[in-house]
């Protein structure tokens, strides 16, 4: 396990050293913090609440972490490829599906500590410069912290199948490009898609991994605006994808001919 | 075949005498096209054992399928016993290897870069790091990035990485690649050194013929995915061996006149026989006395480039 721990250490390593991961934070960072700056300057008399940025920053600033872990994700199988470095890493005293893990695991790892980082960032930011504020959200009892809490929660399980699904076809088509086009194709032009195919009024659209991407609707309805199903029936067609994705991934990386 | 009487044929005495790796039968298909057809193969331990073959051959080939970059359409490949189809984990561990390029993360320094691959096997101590850096003559800029390396420099660098958790069995693809001749030099003596030293096999493929002859103990021939020879290098030339003998003189019809009798004939301005080490003695002593001056004497030794083309039949790309 200690061993194990080492291979994601290396991963973290080609991570982190890259001054590009540290421009994206950067780049995250200085976004939401200059739409705080930039509302309490011109917000006059009226002085905001530290949660009414939330929305718009969290919406922005979620959208970019998925962006930015879709990047790693098709670099990090892709980019070996590419570079020819896989035949190096592949021939140690390691199996391919332990090495493809470790890989797996330093990404979600990314993904998350964007996560976080961008959440206690974009809530002490928007404190200080418009106070704390206590009040629960709008018409439930719910505290604000918990209900955002909530959301990053459910866009993060979001995120994980988008990036899943990014780490796939960098792994099948050994295409960097390829993965972050479709899986981003897939999340923001996903809900356009399904409004379109809906109009069809198919039972089967419900199954799309498309119509099942929005989590956090469900923090305080029942429902699924899209879909209209409950919480339940939206886990299980992304469990379902889920584990598709990742079967696929882990076979096609352990049969496949590594000539580069 | 014939134990080599190279220096590392010392080895011959070693205890464990099981080959190191051994080929039954690979064989590679990639669509219909035989790539490597039924290779067997064994490679003795302690050996520098040279693949020689020219431009698509299937030497890279068969160095993927060695590390299991690559799986065996039919056939079985061990290392110390342990199949690389079935038993990766274990045949792997002793092997160090750079295929092709050695490619390196071009982001990270030498030095990362070596870190990264000692965590991948347990037991290598930074201090074994900076040994093995010491070794390749890095130390100057092993903390540079990689990007800035040339490829002489990441040539080193890969060689580093392969033997830096001390294999048993070292597989260099066209390891002098992009070397100087300094480099060269160093590199086959070291490797020279690894396999008298401590035992390590070393497995190496190259197109520079005559590099091979410098340094292996034995070289197997592949031509069109075959294997066509393997034959032990560096015999010593037997006192009834015959060579092409070159004189070269002052007066090289004199010359001719004095040998007569024994085969000589003129080739430019030299004057040239077939004998043995005592003919030329002999010769020589008979020229001199005849007063003519002999400036330089040179044997011609069937060198592997002549056998590598007498055998592929100068054939150079199929
Ligand atoms: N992935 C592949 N798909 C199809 N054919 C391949 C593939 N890889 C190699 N070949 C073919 O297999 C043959 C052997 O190639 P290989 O790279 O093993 O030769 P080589 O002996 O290493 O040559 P070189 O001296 O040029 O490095 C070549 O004819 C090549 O075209
Ligand atoms: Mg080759």
């Amino acid at each position: 396990m200690f061993d194990f721990l080492q291979l994601v250490n290396n991963e973290n390593m080609k991570i982190y050293r890259r001054v590009r991961t540290w421009i994206m934070l950067g780049i995250l960072l200085v976004l939401t913090l200059s739409i705080s700056l930039l509302t309490y300057i011109y917000s006059g008399n009226i002085s905001p609440s530290m949660w009414d940025l939330m929305q718009i920053q969290s919406v922005m600033s979620i959208m970019l972490v998925t962006v930015f872990t879709v990047v790693i994700a098709a670099e990090t199988v892709a980019g070996e490829f590419s570079t020819g470095t896989i035949k190096l890493l592949m021939i140690r005293p390691w199996s391919r599906s332990k090495i493809l893990l470790s890989k797996y695991v330093s990404l979600l790892l990314f993904g998350l500590f964007f996560m976080a980082v961008i959440f206690v960032w974009t809530i002490v930011t928007n404190m200080l410069f418009f106070g704390y504020d206590a009040s629960p959200i709008m018409g439930s009892d719910m505290s604000q912290l918990t209900y955002w809490l909530l959301n990053y929660g459910a866009e993060f399980i979001t995120m994980i199948v988008i990036v899943t699904l990014a780490f796939l076809i960098s792994t099948v088509f050994r295409s960097g490009g390829l993965a972050i086009g479709l899986s981003l194709f897939i999340l923001l032009g996903g809900s356009i898609v399904t409004g379109i195919i809906r109009m069809l009024d198919y039972a089967w659209v419900d199954y799309l991994l498309f119509a099942n991407l929005s989590l956090s609707e469900y923090i305080l309805g029942d429902a699924s605006s899209i879909t209209g199903k409950p919480l339940g029936f939206t886990l299980g067609v992304l469990a379902g994808y889920y584990v598709l994705f990742i079967a696929i991934t882990w076979t096609v990386f352990n049969r496949r001919d590594i000539a580069s | 075949m014939t134990s080599s009487s190279a220096p590392a044929g010392a080895h011959a005495a070693l205890p464990n005498q099981e080959p190191v790796v051994r080929m039954q039968g690979v064989t590679k298909r990639i669509g219909k096209r035989t790539i490597i057809d039924n290779l067997t193969l064994d490679v003795p331990p302690g050996e520098v054992f040279g693949f020689l073959g020219p431009n698509g051959s299937g030497k890279t080939t068969t160095i993927r399928m060695m590390v299991g970059l690559m799986k065996l359409s039919q056939g079985e490949i061990l290392i110390r016993n342990h199949s690389i189809s079935r038993d990766y984990e274990k045949a792997i561990r002793h092997v160090g290897a750079i295929v092709e390029n050695p490619e390196m993360y071009k982001y990270l320094t030498g030095y990362q870069n070596l870190l990264h691959f000692a965590r991948m096997i347990p037991g290598i101590t930074r201090q074994r790091i900076d040994e093995v850096v010491q070794l390749v003559g890095l130390n100057a800029r092993i903390h540079d990035k990689v990007k800035t390396y040339s490829l002489g420099m990441r040539q080193r660098l890969g060689v580093a990485q392969a033997i830096m958790h001390k294999p048993s069995l070292l597989i260099l693809d066209e390891p002098t690649n992009g070397l100087d001749p300094a480099g060269i030099r160093e590199l086959r003596d070291y490797l020279r050194l690894l396999a008298i030293e401590e035992g390590i096999t070393v497995f190496v493929s190259s197109h520079l013929l005559s590099e091979m002859e410098l340094m292996c103990d034995r070289v197997a021939i592949i031509q069109s995915g075959k294997l066509i020879d393997v034959r032990p290098m560096r015999q010593q030339q037997m006192e009834t061996d015959l060579s092409k003998v070159f004189f070269e003189v002052d007066q090289p019809q004199t010359a001719l006149e004095v040998l007569e009798g024994t085969g000589a004939a003129l080739e430019g301005n030299h004057v040239v026989f077939l004998g043995n080490r005592e003919n030329i003695a002999a010769c020589n002593a008979q020229l001199v006395q005849a007063g003519i001056k002999v400036y330089g004497i040179r044997q011609q030794i069937k060198t592997l480039e002549d056998q590598f083309l007498e055998v592929t039949g100068g054939e150079r790309i199929v």
